[in-house]
């Protein structure tokens, strides 16, 4: 059993996720609205991978990433970073950091899960 | 499900979601916006809280914009998302140029947004645009902005700090302690100046927060962080920011949002809840009669017991009913809100200044209320702001301060709920009013208008209203008639006073859709009414004896005042049962109380309230009708209405 | 509908008031029910005799006979609602009797000659002939506009 964790401040986009990626087998989807809320969700149960939106309430992010790769009990986490058209600053620095792709506001729920698909497969 | 099928759906599900959370952000962005201009006339730099939420906002925006594929909001929200983006680095200012670019360009966004939600042709977005863009262009030309006034509220002073860690776990988030839920507890006690997860022994995850505390403030509130399992430090170092890293400038408290803890409902649904609720609530009393019935048949303890069932039953009935009524009231304080962000638009495009004070905002209507109101609200602050309040050189005139105030009051009257805009302006000229109507042939030429009744009734007739020369000579301008029709289609009414010296004030009266209320059972004649229990402050009886006549007024005496008598068989011209002693209900009005009698009260239960919409039907007397499970109409009395109108015969 | 039907016309229901054979259009009409129950509204336009339910709705009960002019009578097990739409309002109209349903090209319908009763005149948009009736077809809008109210003798 997978497990995927969307994070985004935005409800919804974290609906329109969940209901693209609903219908993969073998997996379970968990969702954070906040930084924060992302890094909790890692310390309570193994996360097979994340979408991460880059621009979320209390912690930025990038600093999500960073936390998530200096600690070895994360650090092989796929993670797909989720931006908006015109953020190609905040995308490098999130690949710098160590996301490792990238998907770009509007995708499709079939591009959506093709990425989750791929990175599972990783495992 | 075929693909088609299930793209359809998704993508339907996606826009109403998309159209949802939208407008929360753009009610956020509003209020910040509304902040900067307070700033701004204060002298005050923008308040770094507000610029980084409005950034936020506006990058939200964009972000389920691109997914809705509203592409000119997507790319509106953008520019917007950049123009905050240097006030935030400094590059640019607050000033009065952008923020009129912010403001209209909001506006504009707004209407992108509800031009895609009713399917209408996207309005163009250049202008807007090129109003940003000129903003970064001088401010490429000028360099790094000038510092004004120094002045936003300093968080450091006389302020201890102290440093919270919570380590989360299973056991803790299934108490409802979250990283989320303790962040928000920190937010009511102080604020937060910083947070980040860090790594403690044995790899274990943990958050730390720096927050701020107002000196001498009460540190109780720590205590039940630590009775909860927080650890809570003094913190020592009163330096810079604590948190090191890459992240938001002064991170303080923003607002938050809870994903799981809040359920976006159609208000259909609600709708179809109601119906379910208000069939239970006919089903029950229909159990109770048969109850009453078959009572005597029964052993004893068995039809104690039903008994006791049946009410709890209509007990459990009522909580229901309660909870589905709450979930579906909303505070006006939104409303009022947006009318504040409308007048300040309005009042700038003139010289006028205008203030709008806001009062009773906590009054609660059901939602469907709500977004009835917002047009003839519009419609009346508009005209408060464009015909109502006068330039400040005529104010000044006047005698009176150069600010005008429009006044938006909320309040909740017996069964209705009441919503007043006034403002301290000219007040409506009568003569041109008259002059106007009667040109148009809404008055003969020997008619006059007597009273501020009449003058609503030319206001709100279409002819009048929809007359593109309503213009400020008349005192009121367009709209009054929708104004009265959403009134009068909601089973409410509006009234109007109005004096060149106090200004206007328009009052709108609803009653409440509590479609399920406590309701007192009585008859009249032959026939059954059932009166709103929170209508009633007493039920007395009535001696004939006791009755007295003051000058063709029928009186009693109650608790040491005259009370008087209004007889329900008379007004209904209903013979009465011809009985001496009746029963009255004493009702509270704004003049004062008044008693209606019947010939007796013949019950109590909870009635569903069905409006009478044909105008044949309608009668002021009437708020409504009911059945009491028999099939039958029962009428339900007015009972303000009807001491009102009593009173001024 | 087929061109078959067009041919033949409107459907129509027709019910009895007062000996006379009257029509309204059967799109209009929503429901046929028995006079169960009327609750009077007191200080209602005369000729409303009160209101109902109606599929979950309050509606107001027309007494035709009091808006023709024609003498009250009780009501029997003929006697029936005519539960009709006329743009987003619903009421009922209380008649006689109403049993038949009839299809009436419209070819054959004339305007209203000008002998008829002043009173019923302004409610009637058309006329019928047939073998030993006449058909009064009735301007549905003009019937239930509010305010109107025919004094009448028989009124009291």
């Amino acid at each position: 059993m997978d497990r995927i964790l969307i994070a985004d401040d935005s409800p919804t986009i974290r609906r329109m996720m969940i209901a693209s990626l609903r219908n993969l087998p073998d997996i379970e989807i968990e969702e954070a609205g906040s930084g924060l809320e992302a890094v909790e969700r890692l310390a309570l149960g193994p996360v097979s991978m994340l979408f991460l939106d880059l621009n979320m309430p209390d912690i930025h992010g990038i600093e999500v990433i960073q936390f998530v790769r200096s600690h070895k009990s994360f650090a092989g986490i796929p993670i797909c970073v989720v931006t908006t058209r015109g953020d190609e600053e905040s995308r490098r620095m999130a690949l710098a950091a160590g996301a490792d792709v990238y998907l770009t506001k509007p995708f499709s729920p079939d591009q959506l899960a093709e990425q989750a698909t791929k990175l599972l497969s990783r495992n | 499900m075929g693909q088609n099928e299930f793209n359809e759906q998704f993508f339907e599900q996606l826009l109403e979601d998309y159209f949802a959370e939208a407008d929360e952000h753009l009610r956020s962005i509003r209020r910040h916006l509304l902040a900067f201009e307070d700033s701004l006339r204060d002298g005050f730099e923008a308040d770094r809280k507000d610029i980084n939420e409005l950034f936020r906002s506006f990058h939200t925006i964009k972000g389920i914009s691109a997914m809705a594929e509203v592409s000119a909001a997507e790319n509106l929200a953008h520019h917007l998302e950049g123009l905050l983006r240097s006030l935030r680095d400094g590059n640019t200012g607050l000033s009065q140029d952008s923020l009129e670019a912010m403001l209209a360009g909001t506006r504009k966004l707004e209407q992108v947004i509800a031009s895609r939600k009713n399917n209408d042709p996207i309005p163009p977005i250049n202008a807007e645009i090129e109003r940003i863009e000129i903003i970064h262009r001088s401010a490429d030309q000028r360099g790094k902005a000038e510092p004004q006034q120094p002045g936003t509220p300093s968080r450091s002073g006389g302020s201890i700090k102290f440093r919270v860690f919570f380590e989360p776990s299973k056991e803790l988030a299934a108490r409802d302690l979250t990283v989320t839920t303790v962040r928000e507890r920190l937010e009511a006690l102080g604020t937060i100046e910083g947070s980040k997860p860090v790594i403690r022994g044995e790899g274990k995850i943990a958050f730390e927060f720096v927050i701020a505390v107002a000196d001498g403030s009460d540190a109780s509130g720590f205590d039940s962080l630590r009775d909860d399992g927080i650890t809570v430090t003094a913190y020592m170092e009163d330096g810079p920011a604590p948190i090191d890293g890459p992240h938001d400038p002064d991170l303080a408290d923003v607002e938050h949002i809870r994903p799981s803890n809040v359920v976006r409902v159609d208000l259909a649904r609600l709708d179809e809840l109601m119906l379910i609720v208000g069939d239970l609530v006919i089903s029950r009393a229909k159990l109770s009669k048969k109850l009453a019935a078959v009572e005597d048949l029964l052993p004893v303890e068995d039809s104690r017991d039903l008994h006791e069932i049946n009410q709890s039953l209509e007990k459990q009935l009522r909580n229901l009913r309660d909870g589905v009524m709450r979930v579906r009231m909303v505070p006006l304080a939104e409303i009022f809100e947006r009318m504040r962000f409308v007048a300040r638009d309005l009042a700038r495009d003139s010289e006028k200044r205008v203030r709008i004070d806001i009062s009773g905002e906590d009054t609660e209507i059901d939602k469907l209320l709500v977004e009835r109101m917002v047009d003839p609200l519009l419609h009346l602050v508009r005209n408060s702001v464009s015909h109502g309040i006068e330039e400040p050189e005529d104010r000044l005139a006047a005698g009176k301060p150069v600010e005008g105030v429009i006044r938006l009051h909320a309040a909740t009257v017996g069964d209705s709920v009441l919503i007043q805009v006034s403002d301290d302006g000219r007040g409506v000229n009568i003569d041109k009013v008259t002059e106007r109507a009667r040109d148009l042939g809404l008055l003969a030429p020997v008619d006059g208008i007597d009273s501020d009744l009449e003058l609503l009734n030319v206001l709100c007739s279409p002819g009048f209203s929809t007359t593109l020369e309503a213009d400020r000579a008349s005192g009121r301008g367009v709209g009054m008639d929708v104004v009265k029709r959403v009134a009068d289609e909601l089973g409410g009414s509006i009234s109007l006073e109005t004096s060149p010296s106090s200004g206007t004030s328009f009052s709108i009266r609803l009653p409440l859709t509590l479609a399920i209320t406590d309701a007192l059972i009585a008859c009249v004649g032959e026939q059954r009414f059932a009166v709103p229990q929170l209508a009633v402050s007493e039920v007395i009886e009535i001696e004939p004896g006791s009755i007295r006549t003051l000058e063709n007024l029928e009186v009693i005496e109650y608790r040491g005042r005259a009370l008087p008598l209004i007889r329900l068989s008379r007004l209904f011209s209903m013979p009465g049962d011809g009985r001496e002693t009746v029963q009255a209900f004493v009702v509270n009005e704004a003049g004062g109380a008044v008693a209606l009698t019947v010939d007796r009260v013949i019950g109590q239960q909870e009635i569903v309230i069905n409006a009478i919409n044909d105008p044949l039907a309608k009668v002021p007397a009437f708020s409504g009708a009911t059945e009491l499970g028999d099939g039958q109409a029962v009428l339900i009395l007015n009972v303000s209405e009807i001491a009102k109108e009593q009173r001024t015969k | 509908m087929t061109l078959l039907e067009n041919d033949m016309g409107e459907t129509f229901v027709l019910f009895e008031l007062a000996g006379t054979t009257y029509a309204v259009p059967s799109a209009d009409v929503r429901q046929l029910e028995m006079i169960e129950h009327i609750t009077p509204v007191p200080n209602a336009p005369d000729a409303v005799e009160g209101v109902v339910f109606s599929r979950g709705q309050v509606i107001p009960a027309l007494s035709l006979r009091r808006r023709f002019g024609f003498p009250k009578v009780d009501y029997d097990l003929r006697s029936r609602l005519v539960v009709v739409s006329v743009g987003e309002r619903s009421l009922g109209l209380i008649v006689d009797s109403a049993r038949e349903f009839k299809r009436i090209p419209p070819g054959s319908i004339s305007p209203p000659p000008e002998t008829i009763a002043e009173t019923t005149g302004k409610y009637i948009s058309g006329i019928f002939s047939e073998d030993d009736r006449l058909i009064l077809i009735l301007d549905l809008t003009e019937l239930i506009a509010n305010g109107d109210e025919i004094q009448t003798e028989s009124n009291s």
